[in-house]
């Protein structure tokens, strides 16, 4: 019996790594049941392309842009005119992530980070996946809120704690290890609600990681019941410099039309990076209300925010990363044009990895490649 | 009802809908049609069978989770209704397996209604659940009209989670009416002067299903429509609404006489088919009900809003065609004829005196709370009470006088529970949204357009001085 489940695990991996190959030559064409007006067949494949070689698609697949009719998709780049091509060599990609006098000195060496997905609500195999691969990179990665698995302890120089408000899986001991401490006060697919981790996810290990029972729906409340200010917000702040001095603090937020302020309130409670989330971000699990109609995308909040900065005096000494809907390398450069310091990927991360973006993440059966948990 | 004040509703309860599952009666397309070319799927199970040296649990080991080639035939004949395109069975054999979305599932709905659209409301009126998907949201970047406003939120403010899971009240219920400005009181305390008319529906939606719906249907709005505590409108003398408090029946010359209009707490004239002088004619006869008057939207609206005030009416109710689009001559979207209704009025001081009711093309959970800051205090449903009870799209169902959906038979219990449940949903949905914004109550956000973004103007402000390709 375990032989033939090695069996099969054996048949079906070998199968959909040789479909994740040869998918994006287009023999067989793109399937028409495959992607959406954001994530188009195309731009699905393409990105398989990328993950199995390393080099954009060179067979004509789309890979920048995506059918939504607006945002990163209606930006184009200007013509250089008579600007020379740099070579390949002379190109820095890298940028820092404490511009303040004080504090580790941090810098990754291309513009973009992993984001934040739950022990929970991502499967262990993906978690620790993306943890290898932050540390082969030099970058980083997010926890999520959902614990901090041990089986990530060794990369944990490449970890970003996530500190949301449910405090799931939150202990002194995950916070002293991480280089950066990453505030969520709100996720941009389902911003000023909160989290929801459906029963059938919370499997015994989940229970034990995020310390509450076997198969009950947990929510992480919206929004932090400590923080209903700004003053408040900067005592949370303090909170996380002591139990670790060390580390850097990103504040995770959507994007309100306040979003300008609520990036200056950020600034003055000492924040090194002020991460804001657009509304077409991904998610686990969200009403569909939710994602589609509440905050504004990213590609409208990263201007405002950036020229606040600009007018408060004070955009040189914040890192300003943008997340929630950033598909593409393209549309990294975009969000880096219109004001942002770099991006934070998540979805494009599980792309990567063999997701179709189909959305049945949140169902009972879970996901059909592994990556979210079912 | 409120002692003295004249404001006339049930006692204060919280308010919950009890939503229960009522299936589809009729057949829903597959959403999506899987199909296996079987030659070459037999030639791979052979290639298997010698790959696998006939281990018949590895060669008949399937990649889909959710059942589609389960059954005695395996994949040579799919269980399409259970495909939920995941797309697994594609990624693993492109060259036996296909997955499309079904023929039947694209030609669901018109213009107007997407064939995503119309699951949503069966989804919402089968479960009464809010729907929630995995993955980040997958459609236009923004649109016309709704589509093109996004709500606000508060990164720190309360109730918010705490309002959706009932531990703080957030209130979805809505006045109809004219409020005074001030209220004068006797020496014991009552209230004197011109007594207040006012009547409370638990939401800010009024049901009223398009003329051409069948009799079953109009009784099942009824029944729906006194279990939630809202009001429900129909031109039809139907002896089963004259004992109904939540009806309102709407008049014009025509059915003037055929209709029992004293227990009625509101009237609607029809000024798509009658002239205002039916206005003051009942607001004569009868002096303490509410009198809504049926106005389409067009050039003139917030004029002639002005004036029915004068006239003496309560409340007006703003009608576009039934996907949204006004009667100027530039069809515009019934969203900027509201806020120019609204605004106009705000400015003539008489705002808070006169309801406004919205109806067309409200066809989504988030149109109402948005149609509610465009200015409306409550909206109208129409088609979409049909699409709940699974009526069969036979064209276009733009035309108020001409929709083309045709509606089925249907059992009257199991109709009003689906209509319930999509109240149930949508009430969910509603507080998801003023929770996202730290509100508590629904009336708050009337004309309150400070609570919201649009796309024209964010696009305005983001992306100047980027050139614009011509």
């Amino acid at each position: 019996m375990i032989n033939n489940q090695a069996g099969i695990n054996e048949k079906h991996s070998e199968r959909i790594h040789h479909g994740l190959d040869i998918l994006p030559s287009l023999k067989y064409g793109i399937p028409g049941g495959l992607g959406n007006k954001r994530w188009t067949g195309e731009l699905l494949l393409a990105t398989y392309l990328q993950a199995s070689t390393g080099q954009p698609p060179s067979n004509g697949l789309e890979y920048r842009i995506g059918d939504s009719g607006g945002g990163f998709d209606v930006l184009s780049w200007r013509k250089p005119g008579d600007m020379p091509r740099l070579a390949t060599e002379e190109v820095d990609l890298g940028i820092p992530l404490n511009n303040r006098a004080v504090g580790a000195k941090l810098s990754i060496p291309f513009p973009f980070y992993g984001g934040g997905m739950s022990f929970g609500s991502i499967s262990l195999n993906f978690m620790i996946a993306r943890a290898r691969a932050a540390e082969k990179l030099g970058t980083y990665m997010s926890t999520g809120e959902g614990g901090y698995p041990e089986q990530l302890v060794p990369y944990k120089d490449h970890i970003i704690t996530q500190v949301a408000t449910g405090m799931f899986g939150v202990r002194e001991e995950t916070m002293q290890y991480a280089p950066i401490l990453e505030f969520k006060y709100a996720q941009g697919a389902k911003p000023g609600l909160g989290g929801h981790l459906l029963a059938d996810k919370v499997t015994s290990e989940v229970a034990r990681m995020r310390e509450s029972s076997m198969f009950t729906s947990l929510y992480s409340p919206f929004p932090f019941h400590s923080v209903y200010s700004v003053e408040d917000h900067k005592k949370h702040v303090d909170w996380i410099k002591t139990v670790n001095p060390r580390a850097l603090v990103s504040v995770k937020v959507s994007t309100p039309t306040d979003v300008d302020m609520v990036a200056i309130g950020s600034y003055y409670a000492g924040a090194n990076i002020i991460h804001i989330d657009g509304g077409y971000g991904g998610t686990g699990a969200a009403p569909e209300i939710a994602k589609k109609n509440i905050a504004m995308p990213i590609e409208y909040a990263i201007p405002k925010v950036h020229r606040y900065l600009v007018s408060e005096g004070v955009r040189d000494e914040i890192v300003l990363m943008a997340s929630g809907g950033i598909r593409t390398a393209d549309d990294i450069a975009k969000a880096i044009a219109l004001g942002a310091d770099g991006c934070v990927v998540a979805t494009a991360e599980a792309v990567a990895v063999g997701c179709t973006h189909c959305g049945n993440c949140e169902r009972g059966r879970g996901c059909q490649v592994g990556i979210t948990r079912g | 009802m409120v002692s003295g004040t004249g404001v006339e509703g049930p006692a204060y309860e919280r308010f919950h809908i009890e939503a229960k599952s009522a299936d589809h009666v009729y057949n829903v397309p597959n959403k999506f049609d899987v199909h296996a070319k079987r030659l070459r799927l037999a030639a791979m199970l052979i290639h298997e069978t010698i790959r696998y040296r006939f281990n018949r649990d590895i060669v008949l080991s399937r990649p889909c989770i959710y059942g589609v080639f389960s059954g005695r035939l395996g994949g040579f004949k799919p269980i399409k209704q259970r495909c939920v395109g995941c797309m697994r069975c594609v990624q693993e054999y492109p060259h036996i397996m296909q997955v499309n979305y079904g023929k039947k599932y694209r030609e669901l709905g018109d213009l107007h209604w997407t064939p995503e659209s119309v699951f949503t409301i069966l989804y919402e009126s089968s479960t009464g659940k809010i729907p929630v998907k995995g993955m980040g949201y997958k459609g236009s970047f923004s649109g016309e009209g709704w589509d093109g406003i996004w709500t606000d939120m508060s990164e720190i403010v309360r109730p918010t989670r705490d309002g959706v899971f009932g531990r703080e009240y957030i209130s979805t219920s809505a006045d109809i009416g004219s409020k005074p400005f001030f209220l004068d009181f006797s020496s014991s305390d009552d209230v004197t002067g011109k007594k207040i008319r006012l009547l409370q529906s638990s939401l800010p939606i009024m049901l009223q299903p398009p003329e051409s719906s069948k009799l079953d249907i109009g009784i099942a709005v009824k029944q729906s429509a006194s279990k939630l505590g809202i009001y429900h409108m129909s031109r039809s003398p139907l002896n089963a609404y004259e004992e109904d408090p939540w009806y309102v029946p709407i008049v014009d010359k025509a059915n003037l006489g055929k209709l029992n209009l004293d227990r009625a707490p509101m009237i609607e004239v029809d000024l798509f088919t009658s002239n205002r002088g039916l206005i003051g004619e009942l607001r004569q006869r009868y002096p303490s009900k509410l009198i809504s008057v049926r106005l389409k939207i067009d050039e003139a609206a917030e004029d002639e809003a002005c004036r029915l005030f004068n006239d003496g009416a309560d409340v007006i109710h703003l009608c576009a065609d039934y996907h949204g689009f006004d009667y100027s001559k530039t069809h515009s979207h019934i969203s900027h004829g509201l806020r120019r209704v609204h605004t106009r009025l705000v400015n003539e001081g008489i705002r808070d005196r006169i309801t406004l009711i919205a109806s067309g093309g409200i066809t989504r959970a988030e149109h109402v709370p948005k149609a509610i800051i465009c200015g409306a205090d409550l909206v109208g449903l129409d088609t979409t009470l049909l699409i709940a009870l699974q009526s069969e799209f036979k064209g276009e169902t733009r035309d108020r006088t001409d929709c083309r959906l045709a509606s089925r038979k249907i059992e009257v219990a199991w109709g009003a529970q689906r209509l319930i449940n999509l109240m149930a949903s949508w009430h969910d949905q509603l507080i998801e949204i003023l929770s996202a914004m730290g509100m508590r109550d629904v009336r708050r956000l009337r004309g309150d357009v400070g609570r919201s973004m649009t796309d024209e103007e964010l696009r305005e402000q983001a992306f100047e001085g980027i050139d614009k390709l011509s």
